[in-house]
Order: structure tokens, then C-alpha cells, then sequence
């Protein structure tokens, strides 16, 4: 049986949007198996935002999926928000995995970080703060690793909010590309092997791409998607 | 020497706006685009919300006083779910 994965990113909620978001969900238990939602769940990252993001995505018919993004990150109430969102039943991976749909679906991810691509970034060489920079995103990468492979469900999904390539950012000033993402974390799912990969984080680049490896990757911030989620269709097969 | 100080160049005009309109805590945007042409400033992008529209000529002209801000952003819209991919 396939598995229908309802995904988006970039939602950006703030106090304002309380009430008004959970309309835009309507019905997905007809359309979907799971939603995965791909970071930038708040625009400020405080406490009363991320109450209304627990709120409107409270109660849902289907498994809910988050990881946070770097705005998520800007009041440093990260790990206070995770628990919000925890305590309303949603999933949130923090370079961890979870298995839902008894069993069948594996999710592995977090907020990523960036550093370039293959042969245009930055290495861990030099000042404390390039090492620290780029360092943050190998560990990032590694925890992935190791949470893909603890994972022994018959599909697997990495959920990112930064970018594993440069295709899905196409749209998006290339000088900026450092900071969307980077290609470790592309690395260590080519390495570990999945069905997908989700990410959100660039506005303006494009919905389609692929890793080196051949896994399939979809950038589905809000404003790329111009739709409420998008759905991929897992086929019976996995990785 | 030059009437115009050399960090009002249009370069510069232009960094700094960007910059405020990431920092500023009424906006936090970092997806808008700031051109510089003259004593006019053009702001394109996406928000979410009409709301942060109003915010960001408010915190790009106080960011270049004296320059007139042309506000081209638009809002996102959001359609319906659509039609599932088969991978």
C-alpha cells in the first residue's frame, strides 16, 4: 500500500495567525497519511508563537511531523517550543527519528544548517568560527546517520528545514546558497539510503530536485509550493 | 572631495535597509530584495500576512530617510492542496 505524505514548510505563524491557519488542513486525513512540516513553524521563534502553531496543528487525524527552522531559533525558546509542540501530540525531530504508521514510515531530520555545496564551501579550517560554523553542520550530518540507521521501517523520509542541494534552491541569489544549505546533509542520506527528503528554508527556489545519489528532494516552502501542502506519493517499493 | 558622504552610495543604501528589514524585530524578513535607484528604494518579495506589508516601508524608510520606498511586495497566496505525486 502506498503512503501519502503530506508536506510543507515556511509557515511562519505569529500571534496573529491563531485561528486562522487550521482551516488550511481541513480534510487532509482524505488526502494524506501523515503531514510533515519542514521548519520556520514561527516568524520571531517566542513562546507565544509557537503556543499558536501547537494550537492550530492540535488534535489532527493524522501523525504530524515538525522539525523547527532558524527563525524558530531566533528568541532562543527552541527546546521550550519543542516541548509545546510535544505536549499537543505532534512529533518533533531533533536529529532524531520516529517511526509512525505502525512501523511503515520512518522519519529522520532536524533543522539542518548551511555551508555550501560540493566544491563551492567553506571547511573547517581557519577561526574558531569557520571551524564552529561548519563543524555544527557535520555533527548535524552524523546524527542523521545515526538516526537513519536505526530506523527499520519499510519507507524512510529525512525532514530537513535547510537545503541537501542546490537544485531546489534554484530561484534564489546563488551568493546566498552558503547560508540555505549543504550538501553533508544530502551526504548522509545518499549514505544511509531514503525514499525522500523535505526541506523548506529557500522562498524563492523551486519544488524539484535530486541528490548525487538519486534520492528524491522537494522544497516545499509556502511560497514555492503556492499551495496549502504538497502530497508525494510513496510507492510500494522502499529504498 | 564629493558632497555625498561615501556610505550613502546606493550600495550601501541598499545593505543597510536589507539588513534592517532582517534585524528589525517588526519585520525579521530576510527573502526581500532592495534596489536602489536614485532617491527611490524598491522593495520585492513575499510575506505572509498584508500586516508585515505596512511594516516594511515603515522600517526601510526609517532606514533611508529622505528616499521614497516603493513597495512592490506581495503577499503568498495559498491555493488548494492539489494534486498528489506519484514517486
Amino acid at each position: 500500500m502506498t503512503i501519502r505524505v503530506a508536506a510543507v514548510a515556511d509557515i511562519h505563524l505569529s500571534e496573529a495567525s491563531r485561528g486562522t491557519y487550521r482551516k488550511r488542513l481541513d480534510g487532509i486525513e482524505h488526502r494524506a497519511d501523515v503531514l510533515l512540516v519542514g521548519g520556520d513553524l514561527t516568524r520571531h521563534g517566542t513562546v507565544a508563537e509557537a503556543q499558536v502553531v501547537a494550537d492550530e496543528f492540535r488534535d489532527l487525524p493524522i501523525p504530524a511531523v515538525f522539525v523547527l527552522g532558524n527563525h524558530d531559533y531566533h528568541s532562543n525558546a527552541e527546546e521550550e517550543m519543542a516541548e509545546l509542540l510535544r505536549a499537543a501530540g505532534l512529533i518533533v525531530l531533533d536529529d532524531s527519528a520516529a517511526a509512525v504508521l505502525d512501523g511503515r514510515l520512518g522519519i529522520a531530520g532536524g533543522k539542518g544548517f548551511g555551508g555550501g555545496f560540493a566544491g563551492k564551501c567553506a571547511s573547517e579550517f581557519g577561526e574558531p568560527e569557520t571551524k564552529a560554523f561548519v563543524r555544527h553542520t557535520r555533527e548535524i550530518a552524523d546524527r542523521w546517520r545515526v538516526a537513519l540507521k536505526g530506523l527499520e521501517t519499510e519507507h524512510r523520509v529525512v525532514l530537513s528545514h535547510y537545503a541537501p542541494i542546490k537544485e531546489t534552491l534554484e530561484g534564489e541569489p546563488p551568493e546566498i546558497y552558503p547560508f540555505l544549505g549543504s550538501y553533508l546533509l544530502a551526504e548522509a542520506a545518499d549514505a544511509e539510503g531514503a525514499d525522500l527528503i523535505i526541506h523548506g528554508h529557500a522562498h524563492r527556489g523551486t519544488e524539484k530536485g535530486v541528490t548525487p545519489g538519486g534520492i528524491r528532494v522537494r522544497n516545499v516552502a509556502l511560497p514555492v509550493l503556492g499551495r496549502a501542502y504538497a502530497i508525494y506519493s510513496l510507492a510500494e517499493a522502499g529504498w | 572631495m564629493s558632497s555625498m558622504n561615501a556610505s550613502d552610495a546606493p550600495h550601501y543604501v541598499a545593505a543597510r535597509v536589507q539588513r534592517a528589514i532582517a534585524e528589525d524585530a517588526r519585520t525579521n524578513e530576510l527573502g526581500i530584495k532592495v534596489d536602489v535607484r536614485g532617491n527611490q528604494i524598491f522593495l520585492q518579495g513575499q510575506v505572509f500576512e498584508e500586516e508585515q506589508r505596512a511594516h516594511l516601508t515603515e522600517v526601510a524608510t526609517e532606514a533611508a530617510p529622505g528616499l521614497t520606498v516603493h513597495n512592490e511586495v506581495t503577499c503568498v497566496q495559498v491555493g488548494e492542496p492539489g494534486e498528489e505525486e506519484l514517486l
